[in-house]
């Protein structure tokens, strides 16, 4: 732990712990500033001291953030992680108004987080696999794919709303199999987790975006939950394990 | 969870990402819209900082999509029928990998251009470090740049 620096500084906060935590001593945040602790009751934060009026956000700052967090997810000490860009005016603010105003909220948080940590699971669909499937199974499919692709490329403008709606209709279709087959493998792992948050899936392919409030002791077992569903669905989906993270999805948004 | 684990270890196991090897890109939209919101815990001492945003959210079904989709189909095809060879394995060959890179997938591309923005992974060079995180990911032309 780090020697307290002026107390008037901006601090920079990444997440509370529990104030009989061990922090490691040589720990850096952002801006390579060492990471301290203000302790307050049952809980303590972790911050750093930061510059005034330096804009946030670019890659070494989100780095530094989740670096921070997770140096406490691998010692196996629990943590609730701040959403990035979490700033008080000085360590006095970190005490009286973060911790002494809500010291007995987030030590009930953190107790239901207890020794539970977030794995992430991503599925994408393997395209050629999945594409293969809807024009066999298509007929509408299979036939505008076929009308488009004899076309010479010199006079592909002429099909150019015939590769629209091929395109179209190829997407919908990855759209349904997606929703149904994501909720199935939703299902298969959810028993395995305390909790489950669904995120919203970014690109087309994304079958499932799912994270599972896991326990510590449980996460071989998940893994291996994982590793069996990614064998059922090999060639078809690849599925990946992220984490364990900081229990980001699974912390109170109000 | 019920009955034995299929012990597949070639191809079947998920890839890992775990702890501090996490890559960006497999956690930013948690960092920044996942965690504890300051402003619910104190309000007086709050500091005002500007925070750069970042695209995470790709927005593609668009005709551009559906292009990409209809084209992938196609390739699909011929790869499938190939006349010469009855293997589509042997058409993802060389002379195949320019155009693959090109228009492969509807899919890949939003992805790539994600990772760009956050890669290369975690152990940066300094030069991508000064990189700000907000990197417009919609535009085509800077991929070229890169």
């Amino acid at each position: 732990m780090t020697t307290p620096q002026t107390s008037a500084a901006t601090q920079y906060v990444y997440g509370i712990i529990r104030a009989d935590a061990s922090v490691p001593d040589d720990l850096t945040g952002l801006d390579d500033q060492p990471v301290s602790v203000v302790a307050h009751g049952p809980c303590a934060a972790l911050v750093s001291e930061l510059a005034q009026q330096r804009p946030l956000g670019e890659r070494a700052d989100l780095l530094a953030h989740q670096r921070v967090l997770d140096v406490f997810v691998s010692a196996g000490v629990d943590i609730l992680p701040f959403r990035f860009g979490a700033a008080l005016g000085s360590r006095d603010a970190v005490e009286k108004e973060l911790l002494a105003e809500n010291g007995e909220r987030l030590s009930q948080v953190l107790d239901r987080l207890k020794r539970r940590q977030e794995v992430r699971v991503k599925g994408t669909y393997v395209q050629e696999a999945i594409l293969r499937e809807i024009v066999a199974e298509e007929p509408e499919v299979a036939e505008l794919n076929e009308r488009v692709r004899n076309v010479p490329e010199d006079a592909s403008d002429a099909v150019y709303y015939d590769r629209v709606r091929l395109g179209e209709l190829v997407a919908q279709s990855v759209k349904r199999r997606r929703d149904e087959e994501g909720a199935r493998l939703l299902e298969s792992l959810a028993p395995a987790a305390a909790a489950v948050a669904a995120h919203a899936p970014v690109r087309e392919e994304d079958v499932i975006d799912a994270s599972f409030l896991v326990d510590r002791a449980k996460l071989a077992d998940f893994q291996r939950a994982v590793d069996a569903l990614a064998g059922e669905h090999q060639g078809r989906v690849t599925l990946r394990l992220v984490g364990p993270l900081p229990p980001y999805s699974f912390v109170p948004e109000e | 969870m019920t009955g034995p684990i299929a012990q597949q270890t070639s191809g079947g196991t998920p890839t890992r990402a775990g702890g501090g090897s996490s890559s960006l890109a497999d956690v930013v939209d948690l960092i920044l819209e996942k965690g504890l919101v300051i402003d619910l815990y104190a309000r007086v001492s709050l500091v005002g900082i500007e925070i750069l945003t970042v695209d995470v959210r790709i927005v593609v079904a668009s005709v551009d999509t559906y292009l990409r989709f209809a084209a992938a189909c196609n390739r699909l095809d011929i790869a499938h029928d190939g006349t010469s060879q009855g293997l589509p394995q042997f058409v993802g060959g060389m002379q195949e990998s320019g155009a693959k890179k090109k228009t492969r997938g509807a899919l890949e591309g939003a992805r790539e251009r994600l990772e760009e923005t956050f890669a290369p992974s975690d152990d940066e060079d300094d030069e991508k470090k000064k990189q700000p995180a907000r990197r417009r990911s919609s535009k085509k032309n800077e991929e070229d740049d890169e």
